[in-house]
């Protein structure tokens, strides 16, 4: 994306008072910061974050750290801009580093307007356009240690990107109030070290402004913690997981949600156990999820297709990182839907749904829970790495869609009504009602085995061929029960692309200061073909307040694509 | 009256060590009055993994050596329910090692009963982990899942049973059953349960069982103790029986209960929206 800052020209440092001539503004700016990991990069950009969504501005971060806990190079860049955005953009308006390396990788991709503010303590930067402070030593002194040298560098970039200084405070007192007392006082300081520094150098004050955006009232999430309440909110209160990155914030958060209902979370011992754990908590009749990514989603294969063929209903959420083997935990790759659309020895129903932005990992995870239990059968939902984690400005979630369908459930209630209980019963909609063990009067038994309609293993031919008829036809049935397509950009776009994750928030740009309408391309989440031309009114009208301005019409000019191209990345729901 | 899954006559080879097994489970659930729904049998991978079949009870077949993440993932969904898991010694000590280690440090208040006959019968008399030195070509040397138990310092119930001794054997599920529904933990009682086909220890372990009970100085109690006693036994040739580790306090030590505490258990939550829409409400809220 260009913006008319892209283009100035490069701005000589020490060319006068900052005053003198009037500061760049910037309407879609990335800042980046890099040094050795637990330099406190992923703090500058947090506090960064939180100001730039004080000035109602769209906000995207997203990291670059190394598979380790300390050291190794670490950056995280923050975009912020006046119009939506959903990734990161390729050129950096100004760089922060702490170290040498910081500034060898950032200065490739540093706008010609750009700027480097770095830590000189340690080393010296030869450039035109860069000014060095060494924080760690003007904060160690007074401050005894440090490690506030972070905080003193967001003091610096206020000063250079003009922040208004009373909501550049409040931001540290928000991000440090949990921490009190010291913490907070530290930190302050901190910061007014680095905005006397840089008020005090010439070239830095006032270098840029950041306009002013109207993206109020909206939120500041990652996918995984989209995920985590969505689960919440469908009435998920049984999860258990084995800490793999990307994937590991959905246990985390959901070891902080979920004990004030009543639910609870378990750390495994592996992902055999994670995935089987949940089948036990199901197959007692509770709502379950694990999630994983890649190396765990291989180990977890078998536990899914056992749930598929003894019809139990769970619900996996698969964090893509890039594959094969242990691949590249902390980087993005949508792999993983070759290995999801054929998974398991054998043919069993599965659904698998890919969410594109945080919002969609809210809504779809409720669906998938309600999709799993009403047709009793293993949902999937497929995000990417930079989906999982990079933060973005998100529209609130709703609620008011939200419910929670428990298919043909039976309870207690219910038992009265029956003659017999069999739990692979054949029914018309060919779902059989379900008892959960506890179930007073009844009992049942469940097995991945071939079975017969009380769940006694079976090797009949003729039982064989109605059982599998049975659960397959479960993918067609379910047809109208799955979420519909939903369409991003230019309805009147003349090239689409079809995506989920991560780069279907690419491939789409946002239209206030994009190119005119026929080289804007549109892009779709892919459905079944079956609901790529459906419109539900109740959800388009919701999503259509959404800040991606997203609807789930697909426009005349995609639709000759669309029969084409949805069934491959639908494929386990359109095998039958 | 619903009519649910009857039972369907067991696979097992006349004389098996298991029809001992499945008789004592009948006779210790009826001693405790379990009502049937209530009670779970997950059942592994093997001929012993079979036993849900052969009586009335919610049996759920799970996966080769996957059967206590299952077990524990039903207990702590509803703690309502008594859950017991049975299979054999490769299902829980080959396949299923991983999770049965860490079934005793989780703790939950489930019955896991492993019927141990030194041999993979189902696939016709491979060498299993517990398989002594000779049997059939093996060089590796015999787990002994008791000893092992011993060593996790958890406040598990641990035992050891014979088939061929059918009383105590009844005596025994039935106190492991009770250690589980007072909350204290998990249970582990291995059953020696000879394959009459592929390894028919019958004869032999009878002359070899030596019920620690009878000993001076027994106190289940006392882990160390019970070390002593344990390995000086096996030092002696003898093959230990009996109770072999029950806490001395009675606390409700089990994971469901220091999870849950009352609490009903996820399958028993409420989790409409209307009721809960306030308390998401306030969590969505907490999102800026």
């Amino acid at each position: 994306m260009t913006t008319p800052a892209a283009h100035s020209p490069p701005l000589p440092v020490g060319s006068g008072p900052a005053e003198t001539r009037p500061p760049l503004e910037l309407t879609d700016l990335s800042v980046m910061i890099g040094g050795q990991g637990g330099d406190g990069t992923l703090t500058v950009s947090d506090l960064l974050g939180r100001y730039f969504r004080k000035c109602g501005l769209y906000v995207y971060t997203s990291r670059n750290v190394l598979s380790r806990i300390r050291g190794g190079h670490a950056d995280a860049s923050v975009r912020a801009a006046r119009d939506p955005i959903s990734a990161v953009k390729p050129e950096v308006d100004v760089l922060v580093a702490f170290d040498n390396e910081a500034v060898d990788m950032g200065r490739a991709e540093l706008a010609a307007h750009g700027f480097i503010i770095y830590d000189s303590t340690a080393f010296h930067v030869d450039l035109p356009n860069a000014a060095g402070f060494p924080f760690a030593t003007l904060v160690g002194g007074p401050l005894g240690q440090p490690i506030f040298k972070n905080t003193a560098a967001y003091g610096a970039l206020s000063v250079l990107l003009g922040f208004d200084g009373a909501k550049t405070r409040e931001v540290i007192e928000e991000r440090f109030k949990r921490r009190g007392g010291e913490a907070l006082e530290k930190n302050l300081k901190a910061l007014e070290i680095g905005r006397k520094a840089a008020l005090e150098a010439t070239g830095v004050a006032g270098r840029f402004s950041v306009a002013e955006g109207d993206a109020h009232n909206l939120i500041l999430t990652t996918g995984n913690q989209a995920v985590a309440l969505g689960f919440v909110v469908a009435g998920g209160r049984f999860f258990a997981g084995y800490p793999i990155t990307p994937a590991t914030e959905v246990m985390e958060y959901l070891q902080r949600y979920l004990p004030a209902f009543g639910g609870v979370v378990r750390q495994a011992e592996d992902e055999l156990a994670a995935v089987n754990m949940v089948i036990g908590a199901a197959y007692a009749g509770a709502r379950v999820m694990t999630s994983t990514s890649g190396p765990g989603l291989s180990l977890m294969t078998e536990g899914i297709g056992h749930a598929g063929t003894a019809e139990i209903p769970i619900v996996v959420a698969d964090c893509a990182r890039v594959g094969p083997s242990t691949g590249q935990p902390t980087r993005h790759e949508q792999s993983d839907l070759s290995h999801l659309a054929n998974l398991g020895h054998g043919e069993y129903p599965r659904f698998i749904l890919a969410p594109a932005n945080p919002e969609d990992c809210f809504d779809l995870t409720i669906e998938a829970l309600n999709l799993a239990e009403k047709w009793r059968a293993p949902v999937i939902l497929l995000l990417d790495q930079a989906l999982c984690q990079n933060t973005t400005t998100s529209a609130r979630f709703d609620l008011k869609h939200a419910r929670v369908d428990r298919g043909k459930r039976l309870g207690a209630g219910d038992v009265a009504t029956l003659t017999e209980y069999k739990a692979y019963k054949f029914t018309e909609d060919g779902i059989s009602p379900y008892a959960p063990p506890g179930t007073p009067g009844l009992w049942a038994e469940i097995t991945g085995n071939e079975h017969d309609e009380w769940g006694h293993v079976s090797v009949n031919a003729t039982n064989r061929v109605r059982m599998m008829k049975k659960r397959m036809e479960k993918m067609t049935r379910a047809r109208d029960d799955l979420p519909a397509t939903r369409f991003f950009g230019d309805p009147d776009a003349k090239i689409g692309f079809v995506g989920y994750g991560s780069p279907r928030a690419r491939s789409w740009r946002p239209s206030r200061s994009s190119p005119p309408a026929a080289s804007r391309p549109g892009t779709f989440r892919p459905a079944h073909s079956s609901r790529c031309r459906s419109t539900r009114s109740s959800r388009s009208s919701a999503r259509s307040t959404s800040p991606t301005s997203s609807s789930t019409t697909t426009p005349a000019s995609l639709r000759g694509s669309c029969a084409s191209t949805c069934p491959r990345t639908t494929r386990s729901s359109a095998r039958s | 009256m619903v009519q649910s899954a009857k039972p369907v006559p067991p696979i097992w080879c006349p004389g098996c060590g298991d029809f001992s097994l499945l008789a004592a489970v009948k006779k210790a659930a009826a001693n405790l009055k379990i009502p049937t729904h209530d009670l779970v049998l997950v059942g592994g991978i093997g001929c012993s993994g079979s036993i849900h079949n052969f009586l009335e009870v919610n049996g759920i077949h799970a996966l080769h050596g996957r059967l206590l993440a299952q077990a524990v993932g039903v207990k702590l969904a509803n703690p309502g329910l008594t859950v017991v898991a049975a299979g054999g010694d490769g299902d829980g000590y080959a396949i299923g090692m991983g999770h049965f280690m860490h079934a005793f440090k989780k703790n939950a208040s489930i019955l896991y009963i492993v019927m141990n006959n030194e041999t993979y019968g189902l696939t016709k008399g491979q060498p299993s982990p517990t398989s002594q030195i000779g049997f059939e070509g093996n060089v590796e040397a015999p787990f002994d899942a008791v000893l092992s138990a011993l060593s996790i310092p958890a406040p598990n119930f641990i035992a050891r049973t014979f088939s061929g001794d059918p009383k105590t054997m009844t005596t025994v599920l039935e106190e492991a059953i009770r250690f589980n529904h007072e909350g204290r933990g998990f249970a582990f009682v291995e059953d020696l349960s000879p394959c009459v086909t592929y390894n028919d220890t019958y004869k032999l372990w009878r002359e070899k069982v030596l019920d620690l009970s009878k000993l001076p100085g027994y106190d289940p109690t006392d882990r160390k103790t019970m070390f002593r006693l344990y390995l000086e036994t096996i030092e002696s040739g003898k093959i230990p029986i009996g109770v072999m580790h029950r806490p001395r306090e009675v606390v409700k030590a089990g994971l469901e209960a220091k999870l849950l505490g009352e609490l009903a258990g996820p399958a028993r939550a409420e989790i409409e929206v209307a009721p809960n829409l306030a308390a998401y409400e306030k969590l969505l809220a907490g999102l800026a």
